[in-house]
């Protein structure tokens, strides 16, 4: 198996992987470690209503290094974000980003599984 | 690409010995051995077939088997086919029931699944968690109708060590079956004699013990007076059961490999399995690992380790670019498929994928397995925290 150079980075250096502890933090999780792809994302929100924006995310992600690396990708890109239950860009967006194989878009609608919740968590949707 | 890559997959395959390497080019070009072995009309041809008849006796000595009980063949898979196509062939009016484990080579397993399909009957024993086969499981599995008793002499992913003796007496008690025993890990890491074992047949390969890719064979016990048909015809080379001209510089290179392995082994025993510990030492303190194939029988030279809590893709990805060593699963384009050697021991999916087996061999060093075990618990460390686990 080879990985393009994104997932390779984003494999390599998963910098927002990790938890968010507190009050304005949620939490959001899909997958089961024992099916082999699991991915939990926390979001920290600032401002309310119309002009809520996500601050933080952080993930964790028992999975392939595509999975590992769409996570981090979310987390990243989501920041700054206005929270909405949806992924950015799409699962078939993201796939194509990362080059993963097409078999592996049922571990990428983990990931996004994953981010609904916590954003419906954060969001009360 | 692979330069400073720690090679830690031997019981893949080895490099050629330096030795063999040099017995080999003698016999390829103009002013060398490049003669046809079967043309006996002409002092090239006898040259080449004088050659491949020392290498005979090399590889006979190297296995505690008399010279005219090799047949030399391109490499253990075909020596495997031809022990169990030509058995079955051989014998199939007095029977058409096989007898062989879940843990065997493919190039066992294939075939008997073939002969499933002609309408033969094959029992697949299952090992012990520990990787082990009972004798006495094997001996119960013989019925009257048994013609074939084909159990692997180290297994390739755990380096668990049949009994294959004790099979063979067992199942000598139980019946008439003939015997047949995959050697393909055990030349040079293991004692590997023929006759003691007291089976009929027994596969080798040459690039598992520093000979070339390209090369084995079927050693057929003479004593035991082990019959069996050929599955190619042509040339009626190797007393029949083997046609094609047989590669000269192949069987060469295997006989000189054979000799050197069989020669270093007891020497190489000890250094190995110091570094195979003292890398299971290393493993070990990461914790939540399981050593595969922890029975008591096996050889230093392989070291099959499950982590709890890391996904194999990811555990491979993070480590290939700094060692070679197999995983616990067959990789395909996208997908994974879990070692069913390692899922026969009892493991689950997840535990099997997440599975590394380092093979040592001649030229590993302590600092090589120093730079592995670094690699190998950074990797799990990191890939534990980023699965919170």
């Amino acid at each position: 198996m080879s990985y393009n150079e994104l997932t390779r980075r984003y494999f390599d250096d998963p910098a927002r992987s990790g938890t968010l502890e507190g009050p304005d933090c949620y939490r959001g999780a899909a997958g089961s470690r024992p099916a082999g792809t699991w991915v939990q994302f926390d979001v920290r929100l600032e401002g309310a209503g119309a002009g809520a924006r996500v601050r933080e995310a952080r993930f964790l992600a028992f999975g392939c290094p595509h999975v590992i690396a769409a996570a981090g990708l979310v987390a990243e890109e989501a920041e700054g974000a206005a929270p909405e239950p949806r992924l950015p860009h799409s699962v078939h967006a993201l796939r194509e980003r990362l080059e993963a194989p097409v078999e592996k878009l049922g571990r990428l609608f983990v990931v996004e599984d994953a981010w609904i919740a916590a954003l419906r968590a954060a969001t009360g949707d | 690409m692979s330069a400073g890559v720690v090679y830690l997959d031997y019981a893949a395959t080895t490099p050629v010995a330096p030795e063999a390497a040099a017995r080999m080019t003698e016999c390829l070009m103009l002013g060398g051995t490049f003669g046809n072995p079967g043309s006996a009309s002409h002092a090239y041809g006898e040259e080449a077939s004088a050659r491949i008849e020392a290498a005979r006796a090399q590889v006979a000595g190297a296995v505690g088997a008399e010279a005219v009980e090799v047949v030399f063949t391109s490499g253990a898979t075909e020596a495997n086919n031809l022990a169990i196509f030509g058995t079955a062939e051989y014998y199939k009016g007095a029977g058409r029931h096989i007898v062989t484990a879940r843990t065997e080579h493919k190039s066992v397993l294939d075939p008997c699944k073939e002969l499933e399909r002609c309408g033969w009957s094959v029992t697949y024993l299952a090992p012990g968690t520990d990787g082990a086969l009972e004798p006495a499981r094997v001996a119960a599995a013989v019925r009257p109708d048994t013609v074939l008793v084909s159990i692997m002499h180290v297994n390739n992913e755990t380096g668990v060590i049949a009994d294959v003796g004790a099979i063979a007496a067992l199942c000598a008690r139980a019946g008439s079956a003939r015997i047949h025993v995959d050697a393909a890990q055990s030349v040079g890491k293991c004692a590997v004699d023929f006759a003691a074992f007291g089976v009929d047949l027994l596969s080798v390969s040459a690039h598992k013990a520093y000979g070339p890719k390209g090369a084995g064979a079927l050693l057929v016990s003479r004593r035991r007076g082990a019959h069996l048909m050929p599955i190619l015809q042509g040339g009626g080379q190797e007393g029949g059961l083997r046609s094609g001209t047989v590669a000269t510089h192949q069987v060469v290179g295997m006989g000189a490999a054979f000799e050197l392995a069989s020669a270093l082994r007891e020497s190489e025993h000890e250094r190995i399995a110091a570094l195979c510990e003292h890398l299971w030492g290393a493993l070990r303190a990461v914790g939540g690992v399981v050593r595969n194939g922890a029975a008591a029988a096996r050889v230093p030279h392989l070291l099959n380790v499950s982590f709890e809590g890391v996904e194999g893709e990811s555990l491979l990805a993070a480590v290939r670019s700094h060692i070679a060593v197999s995983t616990g699963s067959a990789c395909t384009s996208a997908t994974q498929e879990a070692s069913y050697v390692l899922r026969a021991l009892g493991r689950d999916d997840r535990l099997a994928e997440s599975s590394l087996r380092f093979s040592f061999g001649r030229f590993t060093s302590e600092a090589d397995v120093d730079r592995a075990a670094a690699v190998v618990t950074g990797a799990v460390e990191r890939l534990r925290r980023i699965a919170g686990t």
